[in-house]
């Protein structure tokens, strides 16, 4: 079975190849022939990768243990899911199901767009499988799946890492890899354009869905990594900026400023070098994100050392393909050159460009600080650790920019807005942002950052629905409907913009969710069975520890009655731990969850005494947590309706689409329905001795980052693992014995003998260089818009025409033709 | 052996090669099901679908062959008739930025004396793809109309390509056939005076 695979394989290599070959060839020659063979082929890879996969899941689920990969990833106990899902648990198979997917969709979207862009096809096909040559080749050359052990066969795997036997962790990385791999579909066609010159704005046509729905599974990706990290990892948030996470995150930012940028081409034919830029800027993206996501480069600082082999073929893959690219830019420069006139700084082209700068810097920015550990290390050996609290230092204002000028973007026309309209366009949204901030604020919220981002959530809500209501007034006056069916008519006839628009009203309750962030509250406690404490408006009974064996694996379990103010009982919680079988030395913490949309409350068991029947819990009171995974869902509606066909008449509009509401009732369902959903967080090292620890040492472990290796250095204030609890008892009694904060940082840093503990990078040294860098490429990138932008508005305008010259037959032909477009 | 299977089947178009491929794809499964009969339904499950794909391989392998081995004339690609979608996409992008901008209008985003300056600019764009359409446009047609004839009459004297390409002089390259846009004075793609 193995050889069949490996030579399957090769097979698509081959194929690959042949396909690169008889499609340039067939392009260049004119020969039709060879183009149709050579489209054949490319629906050959998808077969190919398709009984290869099937091959590779046979061997899981038939336990073939001779093959390497399958015994690492898999063992006999595993329930049948994870059998199938192991597929793509380690790097091989990743890269496998990558081109698998990869070859499937490049199938499709070739299917569908063979008539309509003819010319660019050959190009298309050659493109995407040039890309699947490389994977196909790093599997042949060096990280087959299918190696078999040469001498002693093994008679059971190893099993599955405990932290990825969770049904988030088995789903989460297919829908990251379709957005992944969705991205070289843009890709393609937009070098396909570059080569044969049609650089005209009908490969945006073909490319626009393909992005939006990439772009749809990006996000679908970022959020089930949110629910797996928030129900796994036990320390009570969602984002960690962990370098996979970010990894997924990075073309996120580009195909988002693309989705928004193929506007201003579309509509005034500006901007055609920066689209195809983004488009391959966000595949390069990807690949940098599957690389990240799956070699471990970046989370263990010795990666480079250990696998050097594959390292270099990525970044000599990565350097070709961008000098390649951009290579191909440049030389077609003279046809993408348009004119660009900027009428006013008060338009939507000018918004449009702030938005991209930001999003462009945003990506610039993590990827910058996710690599800056291992850059640093390589050049000088220094280790320094870049942890979430310089993330959250940078992003917060960021993505509070970006919820900016996502309310004032609509309410902008294009070209320019005078004051007037401005007076009149941001009443509404400007009263609203008020109130919505001032309330809050005088509930006492703090004003910086969770004040700010409710009064722009209110802002952008504001203008959203005067977009609506008004789009809608005027739509009732000119065909005179009611106000339902004129709403109804306004999406359908501009399914873009609206469906944008309800993307961005789950934009804004997915900012509800971040603001949430910014009072959640946590506490330590220590109980007996029989005791019990108040956490809020909680009260904690522990009920029982009790301890249960399964087969797989021996849980620990806590029975904690939850009642609430008034004292009656409103839910039974079961934290636990898990020690499963052949992985005892990494026992996993079962996180337990009770959801509501006002808050959730969410009860970690990091450490226990079975003896002496103590458990140490960690209670977490997170609000408004669930507006996170419920804006993703209207978000999911929004993508829909923007990605419905054209020619769907307006009573299309009144169904829902499909995937929207599965992906919605998905989530919720998932989500609402389960009081104690099972999580897990795999620790190393020895169980703390349990101890309750001061707010105050919590605060100083807030500085210094996790070395655990488990978790993609939290905080040690935050990380749940045995080995963090332990430094947090340290701390507590360092802070008892009269030392002050930065002597007890500084004890740190010469126990670890580096500044990699400290979780933040120190503004000295090396570590200076992720200070400056975001000033230094933030200010760089506004000057680089300020200076366009000055360009194109100082350009003279076009000579005006004498207005009433028009031929009246002409413009009565004009009249029709604009009556029809309705 | 598959492939001369099916060329046999594209003769009397009694089955389509897919159909013919797909049908071979179920009677391995099923035979495959009976061979394997003892085994877990996930194992026999996996193994049809596997089977069903390899029939897939072979119908991509006819697909890759098959154009390379038929001997029917090879039609060379039409590029032509751009310019005219492009002016149509032009013209189509300046209809809709007037609809929106007097929907921006009436929503009252834009100034009167804005609104007339660009309404006016946007019309008369409009007007004037209209006529260069009406006036440019008809003849591109008309020729491809004719040359599209006449190909198909040189094919069924069965000249050589080359040949049926020096009768259409207008445009094709002699040094390298490339069809070149009807006004241009050089090729394209060699360089060489037409």
């Amino acid at each position: 079975m193995a050889s069949l695979g490996a030579s399957l394989l090769l097979l698509a290599f081959v194929l690959a190849a042949y396909t690169v070959a008889a499609s340039v060839a067939g392009a260049r020659r004119r020969n039709s022939r060879l183009i149709e063979s050579a489209v054949g082929a490319f629906y050959t890879i998808a077969a190919v990768m398709t009984v290869v996969s099937g091959v590779i899941i046979y061997a899981f689920v038939a336990g073939d243990y001779s093959i390497r990969y399958v015994r690492r990833y898999s063992d006999s106990v595993q329930p049948l899911f994870y059998k199938i899902t192991s597929y793509w648990g380690g790097l091989d198979g990743s890269v496998m199901f990558w081109v698998f997917l990869l070859s499937v969709f490049g199938a499709v979207a070739v299917k569908v767009n063979r008539d309509r862009h003819r010319e660019l096809i050959p190009y298309v096909v050659a493109v995407i499988a040039a890309v699947e040559m490389f994977f196909l080749f790093l599997m042949v050359i060096h990280n087959n799946p299918f190696t078999t052990y040469l001498t002693e066969l093994p008679t059971d795997g190893r099993g599955l890492n405990p932290l990825l036997q969770n049904f988030y962790m088995a789903i989460h990385p297919p829908m990251m890899y379709l957005g992944f791999v969705g991205a070289t579909i843009p890709f393609a066609f937009g070098m396909a354009a570059l080569f044969t010159g049609h650089l005209d704005d009908s490969w945006l046509r073909a490319v626009r869905r393909w992005t939006m729905f990439s772009w749809f599974f990006l996000s679908l990706g970022l959020t089930l990594g949110m629910i797996w990290a928030y129900e796994e990892l036990g320390w009570g948030g969602y984002w960690g900026w962990d370098p996979v996470e970010n990894a997924g995150m990075l073309p996120w930012f580009t195909a988002t400023a693309f989705l928004h940028s193929v506007m201003v081409q579309e509509r005034r034919g500006m901007l055609r070098v920066w689209n195809v830029t983004l488009v391959i800027i966000t595949f390069l993206l990807t690949i940098v994100g599957t690389f990240l996501t799956r070699s471990g480069v970046v989370q263990s600082i010795h990666a480079f050392g250990e696998d050097p082999e594959l390292a270099r073929y990525f970044v000599a893959f990565m350097v070709t393909t961008t000098i390649f690219c951009f290579g191909w830019v440049i030389y077609r420069l003279p046809l993408l050159k348009a004119r660009h006139e900027l009428d006013s700084w008060v338009s939507k082209e000018a918004a449009f460009l702030a938005n991209n700068w930001i999003l462009l810097f945003s990506a610039v920015f993590v990827l910058f600080a996710t690599l800056f550990p291992t850059i640093t290390e390589a050049i000088n050996g220094e280790r320094l650790t870049v942890g979430p609290p310089f993330f959250n230092r940078w992003m917060v204002p960021i993505g509070l920019i970006l919820l900016f000028l996502t309310g004032i973007g609509p309410l902008l026309a294009w070209r320019k807005s005078t004051i007037d309209n401005l007076r009149e366009q941001f009443m509404w949204p400007v009263l609203s942002a008020i109130v919505g901030g001032a309330v809050p604020v005088a509930l006492g919220v703090r004003v910086w950052s969770s004040g700010i981002c409710f009064a722009l959530s209110a802002f952008v809500a504001g203008t959203l629905i005067q977009e609506f209501v008004r789009g809608a007034n005027v739509r009732r006056g000119m065909t005179g409907t009611d106000l339902l069916t004129a709403m109804i008519g306004l999406v359908s006839r501009n399914k873009r913009r609206y469906g944008g628009y309800i993307v961005h009203a789950g934009i804004v309750l997915i900012f509800l969710g971040f603001a949430g962030n910014g009072f959640s509250r946590s506490q330590q406690l220590l109980l007996k069975p029989g005791e019990e404490q108040i956490v809020g408006n909680y009260t904690i009974h522990l009920d029982a520890l009790r301890v249960t064996d399964d087969g797989q694996k021996q849980m620990i379990t806590g029975h904690v009655t939850v009642k609430n103010a008034k004292g009656d009982v409103i839910d039974q919680m079961l934290p636990a731990k898990w020690y499963y079988r052949k992985h005892e030395e990494e026992p996993t913490t079962e996180v337990a969850i009770r959801h509501s949309f006002a808050e959730d409350l969410y009860i970690v068991m990091p450490a226990f005494e079975i003896e002496e029947q103590t458990a140490s819990v960690e209670v977490h009171i997170n609000p408004l947590v669930n507006w996170v995974w419920f804006g993703f869902g209207i978000l999911a509606i929004g993508t829909g309706i923007a990605l419905l066909p054209e020619a769907s008449l307006s009573f299309a509009i009144a169904k829902v689409p499909a995937e929207a509401v599965t992906a919605t009732m998905l989530l919720l369902s998932i989500l609402l329905s389960s009081g104690a959903a099972f999580a897990q967080h795999v620790e190393t090292g020895q169980d703390p001795r349990l101890q309750l620890v001061s707010p105050k040492a919590r605060e100083v472990a807030h500085k210094l980052a996790c070395w655990c290796g488990g978790c993609s250095r939290l905080p040690v204030g935050q990380c749940s693992c045995g080995h963090c609890a332990n430094e947090r008892n340290i701390i507590d009694g360092m802070l008892k014995q009269g030392m002050s904060e930065d002597q007890i940082v500084d004890a740190y840093v010469v126990k670890y003998g580096g500044n990699q503990i400290l979780s933040e990078p120190p503004n000295s040294g090396s570590g200076r260089v992720v200070w400056a860098m975001p000033i230094v490429a933030g200010l760089g990138g506004l000057l680089t818009v300020a200076y366009l932008a000055m360009r194109w508005s100082h350009r003279a305008p076009a000579p005006a025409l004498p207005g009433g010259v028009e031929d009246p037959e002409m413009a009565a032909r004009l009249d029709d033709e604009l009556r029809d477009l309705d | 052996m598959t492939s001369s299977a099916t060329l046999t089947e594209e003769k009397e178009p009694f089955l389509q090669p897919w159909q013919f491929f797909l049908l071979g794809g179920m009677l391995a499964a099923t035979a495959t099901v009976i061979v394997a009969t003892g085994q877990s339904p996930a194992n026999i499950i996996i193994l049809s679908i596997t089977v069903v794909a390899v029939s897939f391989v072979g119908l991509g392998a006819y697909r890759i062959l098959s154009p390379l081995v038929s001997n029917q004339p090879e039609q060379p690609i039409t590029i032509g008739g751009r310019t005219r979608v492009a002016l149509e996409r032009e013209k189509m992008l300046v209809l809709r930025s007037i609809k929106e901008l007097e929907f921006d209008f009436a929503m009252g985003k834009i100034a009167q004396a804005d609104f007339d300056e660009m309404s006016t600019r946007l019309r008369s764009r409009a007007v004037r793809l209209m006529k260069e359409l009406d006036a440019g446009g008809g003849y591109r047609e008309l020729i491809q109309k004719e040359v599209a004839e006449r190909l198909s009459q040189q094919g069924t004297i069965r000249l050589k390509p080359d040949a049926t390409l020096k009768v259409e002089a207008q445009g094709v390259c002699e040094a390298c056939g490339t069809q070149n846009d009807t006004d241009a004075k050089f090729c394209k793609n060699c360089g060489a005076r037409l």
